[in-house]
């Protein structure tokens, strides 16, 4: 459309795709493990699923580094900047906090 | 030009011509009697809508009554186990899906449109017929409490209990198949909203202008697409299970119960968002209002409500906490669970800010939302604590969970309902409630709650299981029990008193609505049957504080479309960024056929359940002569092909392609079917996952050549309706569109054949079950496709199909494109799961 409705709807949230991304990701890879004929019955490779978090938070990184002006800006700051910064911050947090598991789990019973 | 001379401009000028208003009336007004069955306009569904929700929510209150009076004292028997399962799988039931999520879009349809600036929602039909349909099925399904056959597994149904086994009665199958049908309702609305808000706004109602309420809203019709097609599936799944003895839950037969609770849950955990999200956009509206001063953090809010969107998706197994799932994927749950206490806790902090900076006045509205923010806070700590698993194993099915529940849902949702109905009544007459009851009424609802559901926390820590329909006295738990049952009856002391003061209320003489709480939203402008007398031009996130004669000037008709201009009802179109007036959308009139459709779809559901087959299929094929009698006389080329909207603006009439609001509509429907299909999708994956080898013994997959075939007969289908869009006008429409369904219909047969020939047998496990439920998926779309073929074809025999009224080809090359690919999914998924595994 002509005001890239979906690029303005893509920067809004791309962040939190990428989170949803990381954690469908998470729960698929270790579900698959997990499962009966999965690859690593009894006990999950973590390094997979720490590349992707650290991927993941790479890219989370960034998007909040692109929109770090928003972070000092005031009431007349565009709700679209607003929701670049955000989310990229939150869906870092997000991302960063449903990875701990990973330091202390290590298998999957 | 100053500013201030650019802002006196308005769309246009006086004096307004001579009976302008008249003819504008004229398409608007309203059937009365009996004939008011007829009705589609926002208002009279709207209403009827609430008003049907209230209803339901008093029937389930008066359950839940019930059940405080048998846990009273230990050992009661007023009830017998299996009425009091009937009484709470009811009472859980009619509150979730007959409640809590309709009044959310009741209060939509009713309120959306006038705060957007729009004449109604682009699709009134659909919004009376998704009515009619709840309406009439949801009593029918309540009614089934009088004659024993209700529900009795528990609101969530969990198989094997509700299996043909254990629940070989048709009590289960009066949920599935009446529940199935009212979330196809809910997402007819959901559709409805979406394109509402994205579509009809008020020039230069930017997004970042658009109320906070309506924000929340199209998140929620968002969550609502992708989240209710689970449940879809699920209650299909378990229906064929019941109907067809395909073991899809059935553990010794390779099914796994565990499958229903993710489909369950996937939708049942949104669907605690996609109810309190509006009471937050609700509160996030009334809040400024009642502190007289703009919303703090409203960007901010706008954000955390999309945020809320994406993590709620996450939570969905921590209902299965002491399911067996892994220690690892719960634990990624459990943090997401308490993530999404931080977008919660934004939206808390920025209305506690409002109301710090602001000076309240204790009205009705306020001690509501006071109650509120009291009794949600409280939910969601007690949420936290569920969210850790150790706890959870602790608490799960305890009335601790019974107690955190109530306190998110009754705190998050009923409070600032009745806070809204305090707020929002006084459109309807000019009327406020009563200001000394509200008092009485918000003590009453308050302290009651507190002293019904408080006390459950410490039974449930004391360990007495929910669900239980009775207790022995040496447990320990008769004292808070009894509290809990003073506080329940207190609670509904409180409705009463409302219900008594709103009929008070009402019954009063009418007068000037008039913005009697000095609101900044426009659904305070006056109104009639056509909503605002011109569509408001709007410059800021609050216009009717910023802009102060905007009351006047809209009611004089200087702004948009202050008539109507071909005669019939209308509402500006504008763009889904900015808010730029598009196009004009001619509305459909009132009409029996959204009523008689709904009411014919709602008896061959509940007919087919209690087995009267004549009399359930005459009500279906009554229901689809209705729905083509409805589709036929739609499209049609607009009366006059464009229309001068102000001084001047000139706007083409109806529009096509990617700028038709119908075209949304179908795109939005597509991804809900594509999220049933993925459901089914999961299902099948989730079985294979549990195999030692897949496929399992004694069954295999068909040859390559079947699913290669039937891909290309699909591919060939989609051709021919490529063409046949591109033949628009010629006569070889009609014809394509007939060979598009041959080939369909046969690249669904061939691949149907391929299965035949490796032997798949449905009832033999639940892994050839999986692909018999993916198969019926795709032949339903291979019938609904033979029936919009031969509709398609006879719309261009009559010369119903042209240019200007082409949205039936558009949207019909739509569902093609899709279900070809569909099919090619289907082959690639069943084919593949298996060389994964390998």
């Amino acid at each position: 459309m002509r005001e890239r409705f979906f690029g303005k709807l893509m920067r809004g949230t791309l962040p939190l795709l990428v989170w949803a991304a990381h954690f469908a990701g998470s729960y698929v890879l270790v579900a698959a493990q997990c499962s009966p004929a999965g690859f690593a019955p009894g006990n999950p490779h973590r390094l997979p699923l720490a590349l992707m978090t650290l991927v993941a938070l790479a890219v989370c990184a960034a998007l909040a580094w692109r929109a770090r002006r928003t972070f000092g800006g005031d009431e007349r700051t565009a709700l679209l900047d607003w929701a670049a910064a955000l989310t990229a911050l939150l869906a870092f947090a997000g991302i960063a906090w449903t990875s701990v598991p990973l330091w202390f789990v290590d298998s999957c019973a | 030009m100053t500013d201030h001379a650019i802002e006196d401009r308005l769309p246009s000028s006086l004096p307004r011509p001579e009976g302008e208003l008249e003819r504008l009336q004229k398409p608007w007004q309203r059937p009365t009697g009996w004939r008011f069955l007829k009705r589609v306009d926002n208002t009279s569904i709207g209403l009827l809508y609430i008003g049907t929700a209230l209803l339901f929510f008093l029937l389930a209150g008066i359950l839940g009554l019930m059940m405080r009076t048998q846990l009273a004292v230990p050992d009661n028997d007023l009830m017998s186990a299996s009425v009091y399962n009937q009484v709470f799988t009811m009472h859980g039931t009619v509150m979730m899906f007959l409640f809590a999520i309709p009044i959310v879009e009741a209060i939509a349809v009713y309120l959306l449109p006038n705060m957007l600036g729009a004449r109604d929602l682009p699709f009134p039909r659909l919004s009376a017929y998704a009515y009619w349909a709840y309406a009439i099925g949801g009593l029918a399904f309540f009614c089934t409490l009088f004659f024993g056959l209700s529900p009795d597994g528990g609101w969530f149904m969990y198989p094997p209990l509700t299996g043909k086994q254990y629940s070989p009665g048709l009590n289960a199958d009066f949920w599935l198949l009446g529940i199935g049908f009212i979330e196809i309702s809910a997402i007819a609305g959901a559709i409805e909203l979406i394109v509402g808000i994205l579509f009809t706004r008020a020039p230069g109602m930017t997004l970042s202008r658009m109320p906070v309420y309506a924000w929340a809203m199209l998140v929620v019709a968002v969550m609502i697409v992708f989240a209710f097609p689970a449940i879809i599936a699920g209650t299909a799944l378990l229906e064929m299970e019941r109907a067809f003895d395909w073991p899809f839950f059935i553990g010794e037969r390779g099914g796994d119960p565990i499958l229903w609770q993710h489909l369950f849950w996937f939708f049942g955990h949104p669907e605690v968002y996609i109810i309190f999200l509006p009471a937050a956009g609700m509160v996030s509206t009334m809040i400024p209002t009642i502190a007289g001063t703009p919303l703090v953090g409203r960007k901010a809010i706008i954000v955390a409500l999309v945020i809320v969107c994406f993590f709620s998706f996450a939570l969905w197994a921590h209902h299965m906490f002491t399911a067996g799932l892994g220690v690892m994927t719960m634990s990624f749950v459990s943090a997401a669970s308490m993530a999404v206490a931080v977008p919660t806790g934004i939206q808390v902090f920025a209305w506690i800010a409002t109301l710090w900076r602001g000076k309240v006045r204790m009205t009705g509205p306020a001690l509501f939302l006071g109650g509120f923010m009291f009794i949600f806070v409280l939910g969601g700590l007690t949420g936290v604590m569920v969210a850790l698993l150790p706890f959870d194993w602790q608490a799960h099915d305890t009335y601790f969970i019974v107690a955190h529940f109530h306190y998110v849902l009754v705190g998050g949702m009923v409070f600032p309902v009745f806070a809204a109905m305090y707020y929002w009544l006084p459109l309807l007459k000019g009327q406020r409630l009563s200001e000394r009851v509200a008092k009485w009424v918000f003590w009453l609802m308050f302290g009651g709650f507190n002293i019904a559901f408080f006390p459950m926390h410490i039974t449930g820590l004391l360990g007495m299981p929910r669900r239980v329909y009775t207790y022995p006295g040496e447990m320990g738990w008769n004292g808070l029990n009894m509290v809990s049952t003073v506080g329940a009856f207190v609670l509904a002391a409180g409705v009463l008193l409302f219900l008594v003061d709103v009929v008070r209320t009402l019954r009063r003489p009418e007068q000037p609505v008039g913005n009697p709480w000095n609101a900044s939203t426009l659904e305070w402008l006056p109104t009639e049957a056509y909503n605002a007398r011109s569509i408001p031009e709007v410059r800021s996130a609050d216009p009717l504080w910023d802009q102060p004669n905007l009351t006047e000037q809209v009611e004089a008709g200087q702004h948009y479309l202050p008539g109507t201009e071909s005669g019939q009802r209308e509402t500006l179109v504008t763009s889904p960024v900015a808010a730029t007036p598009r196009h004009l959308l001619v509305l459909p009139a009132d009409s029996w056929l959204p009523f008689v459709a709904a009411a014919g779809t709602a008896g061959f559901f509940l007919l087919l359940t209690v087995k009267m087959h004549v009399v359930a299929w005459a009500c279906g094929i009554t229901a689809i002569a209705a729905t083509v009698a409805w589709l036929w006389a739609a499209d049609r080329p607009p009366p006059i092909s464009h229309a001068k909207v102000s001084d001047t603006l000139v706007l083409p009439v109806g529009a096509r392609g990617r700028a038709s609001h119908s075209w949304w509509a179908t795109i939005i429907m597509l991804v809900v079917d594509a999220t049933v299909f993925a459901s089914f999708v999961f299902a099948y994956i989730h079985i294979s996952m549990r195999l030692e080898v897949c496929p399992p013994p004694a069954a295999s997959l068909p040859a390559l050549r079947w699913p290669l075939i039937a891909g290309a007969l699909l591919a060939a289908g989609s051709a021919c309706m490529l063409w046949a869009v591109r033949s628009l006008g010629t006569r070889r429409l009609p014809w394509l569109a007939l060979a598009a369904t041959g080939c369909t219909v046969a690249g669904f047969l061939v691949d149907l054949h391929g299965y035949q020939l490796a032997g798949l047998d449905p009832q033999a496990q639940a892994w050839s079950a999986t692909i018999g439920a993916l198969l019926s998926y795709q032949g339903l779309h291979a019938v609904v496709l033979t029936l919009a073929g031969i509709y398609l074809a006879a719309r261009a025999w009559s010369g119903r199909l042209s240019p200007s009224s082409r949205a039936t080809l558009d949207n019909t090359a739509l569902l093609w494109h899709y279900t070809t690919l569909q099919g090619i999914v289907l082959s690639l998924a069943v084919h593949g799961v298996p060389l994964l595994m390998e």
